[in-house]
């Protein structure tokens, strides 16, 4: 990070409201300024593109966004309750709570004591988290009782509306699943108006001992938006987390997430879908960190660059000394869908321990002539067979979304971007 | 009627079809056999417009149209369809939605409006049973993981469906057993009829004892050798290729 980088975040950070969780705030931003925000310089941060932070304000804009957001302006609600965020602050008129059993809501600003902070020391790749904690003022602190069900429960849906001149958006997660419980999430993510927002988000996900979390995470911000997104998640003794991103708007998007298996026999899914045309850069490190005995992982990407766009995902499985008997896969593939388009796919294995079975695959080409001759000679026209092959392509990613209504509305998504996805006629 | 005057492809440097004429009347079914690497692959893709192939001189007219200048696509909607050797797996594509979509290509072409969706099942379904498929298929991935006869069976119900003016079948009884042999030809003989040609392309003659073809051409080094009547084909399974070859020569 830029001697001029650190102290405009300083600066921002001092003229900032002081808020109730003030001494959280001052050691975030103290480890922050210790550490400095990772550089493209850094391994696994070469794809992003960090330059947007020199023009960024990073204190939350000062008071309601600045335009007047109404429901209409947001995605259909497919949870049984919604809770709605704008520039990170929750906005209970355009909410839709209701009581689920067992399942508790609230807003971090109301909340007493505050859900637990990121830890100061943690790893360098996660750094873009102290941030969101040192300048967040709100955010979303679901709890879940030991066996609590309720699947495709809650929706949380952050709304960026301000340039990144004026202010960040900052959403921000606390997500603690007790024992046994199994609950389904819908997070996204979108702009509201046109300008170009900075959002820095911050999901902590704990899945306590026999739980079954799913949860979906649709990216959708605005074609100028710059988008940082940083997920932690632990996980007890047989417990799952699936975890499903659906990557499609911004100007640039880095997600990284960092899941650890804690608990001997747990189960993670990490899902990736990632479209970009255009200029858009997205780029996803995903770390999934093997500590307990006989856990399992199944990571899998399909990602589809056109245009000028440039799409990265990079799927690290480490093995703890003490992980014997893990059993990890991955299927990471990327399509390349336009001449000047970039796609990198990379799978990382990092083991120390014996007894293990970790098996991956990954791919990055164009669409196989073969399908397309076939498709071609049965009178389908280029166009609609090159755009059905590319949803073929993503297409076993996206089945494993089975929760029917978001699936249906993540799919028209990707149709409209796969058309916009342009340079179709470039692609052989 | 398909003309093929004097065609002359390449694959690289490497002359494949050298100078084949060959006429197939609308109503008739023509086999064309030969020995490996005589050319009847490369005729069959270069009919259907496959990219790799270089014409470096003739003429391929299907009713006075010439085919040489359409895209594939094109190709398939002035009604002329390759079934294929080796079938493409298309994970992620279901079956009938290919069926429906290349159906409909060619209604559009034809000026007609997209099939009802109820007519469409009632038709595909008819022709499954014709071709004892059973109604999974429907669902599941294009030839994803499906046996080789099963592929084979695949290609049949797609031309049956989609009932083209000018059929290439490129060893579609490659591969089968007895009983899908007999159900494959079944199928072929279905799409007889006096206003189609089919170009049955193949190694053996053993299909030729299910359809029954009005004239077999011989394939020797990207020409036609030698035509006749249905018995040439059972000459040549008696003697083998070596004596055509030699006359050739």
């Amino acid at each position: 990070m830029s001697a001029a980088l650190a102290t405009r975040i300083a600066e921002d950070f001092a003229a900032a409201t002081p808020a109730a969780n003030e001494l959280q705030r001052q050691r975030a931003m103290q480890a922050l300024t210790k550490s400095g925000l990772p550089t493209s310089r850094d391994e696994n941060w070469k794809y992003v593109n960090l330059r947007p932070l020199e023009k960024v304000r990073f204190a939350p804009p000062p008071g309601e966004g600045k335009i007047t957001v109404t429901v209409a302006d947001l995605p259909a609600t497919v949870a049984r309750s919604r809770y709605t965020f704008v520039d990170g602050v929750f906005a209970p008129a355009l909410s839709a709570p209701t009581t689920n059993e067992g399942v508790s809501v609230i807003s971090m600003k109301a909340s007493t004591p505050r859900a637990a902070s990121v830890s100061p020391d943690l790893p360098a790749d996660l750094r873009f988290a102290l941030l969101n904690e040192a300048f967040a003022t709100d955010g979303a602190q679901i709890e879940v009782a030991p066996g609590a069900h309720c699947e495709t429960c809650v929706e949380l849906v952050f709304g960026a509306t301000t340039e990144a001149k004026a202010g960040a958006s900052y959403p921000r997660v606390s997500f603690k699943v007790g024992a046994g419980a199994r609950i389904g999430l819908i997070e996204r993510h979108v702009s509201i108006g046109s300008d170009a927002n900075f959002i820095n988000c911050a999901v902590d996900v704990e899945v306590a001992r026999d739980s079954s979390v799913q949860h979906f995470r649709v990216q959708q911000t605005g074609a100028r938006a710059i988008w940082f997104d940083t997920l932690t998640a632990r996980l007890a003794e047989n417990a799952r987390y699936q975890v499903h991103t659906v990557n499609l708007g911004g100007l640039s998007a880095r997600s990284t997430m960092h899941v650890q298996l804690t608990g001997e026999r747990s189960e993670e899914g990490l899902f990736n879908v990632s479209v970009g045309g255009k200029n858009q850069v997205h780029d996803t490190f995903a770390l999934v960190e093997h500590i307990a005995p006989n856990a399992r992982t199944e990571q899998g990407f399909r990602g589809i660059s056109g245009g000028r766009a440039r799409v990265a995902f990079n799927g690290k499985i480490i093995v703890r000394k003490s992980a014997h008997g893990t059993d990890s896969r991955q299927s990471l593939r990327g399509l390349l869908a336009g001449t000047d388009a970039e796609i990198d796919v990379r799978p990382q294995l990092e083991i120390y321990t014996d007894d293990v079975r970790c098996n991956h695959g990954a791919t990055a080409g164009k669409l196989d002539d073969n399908m397309l001759f076939y498709l071609l000679s049965r009178g389908l026209d280029r166009e609609t067979a090159l755009r059905l092959l590319k949803w073929a392509f993503l297409e076993d990613v996206v089945a494993k979304i089975d929760v029917p209504e978001l699936r249906r509305q993540i799919e028209q998504s990707l149709a409209s971007q796969l058309n916009e996805t342009a340079a179709l006629k470039e692609l052989l | 009627m398909l003309k093929i005057d004097n065609l002359q492809v390449a694959v690289g440097d490497n002359k494949v079809l050298n100078g084949l004429t060959l006429e197939v009347p609308t109503g008739e079914v023509h086999a064309i056999m030969g020995p490996n690497g005589s050319g009847k692959s490369t005729l069959a893709h270069v009919l259907a417009g496959r990219p790799g192939y270089t014409v470096t001189a003739g003429s391929v007219t299907l009713d006075g149209k010439d085919l040489l200048a359409l895209e594939p696509e094109e190709r398939a909607h002035e009604g002329v369809f390759l079934g294929f050797q080796y079938p493409v797996e298309i994970p992620g594509v279901n079956n009938v939605y290919l069926l429906k979509a290349a159906l409909n290509a060619a209604r559009k072409h034809r000026g007609l409006p997209e099939v009802d969706a109820f007519e469409f099942l009632t038709l595909v379904r008819e022709k499954m049973k014709l071709m004892k498929m059973d109604e999974s298929f429907l669902s599941r991935g294009v030839n994803e993981g499906f046996s080789g006869g099963e592929k084979k069976r695949n290609e049949i119900l797609q031309m049956l469906v989609l009932e083209p003016k000018l059929a290439v079948l490129d060893e579609t009884d490659s591969g089968l057993d007895i009983d899908a042999l007999k159900v494959v030809a079944n199928g072929v003989n279905t799409l007889r009829s006096p206003d189609r040609s089919v170009v049955l392309v193949t190694h053996y003659q053993r299909l030729l004892d299910y359809v029954v073809p009005d004239h077999v051409h011989v394939l020797v080094r990207g020409k036609i050798a030698r035509s006749g009547d249905r018995t040439l084909a059972l000459e040549l399974e008696k003697r083998g290729y070596d004596w055509v070859l030699e006359e050739a020569a």
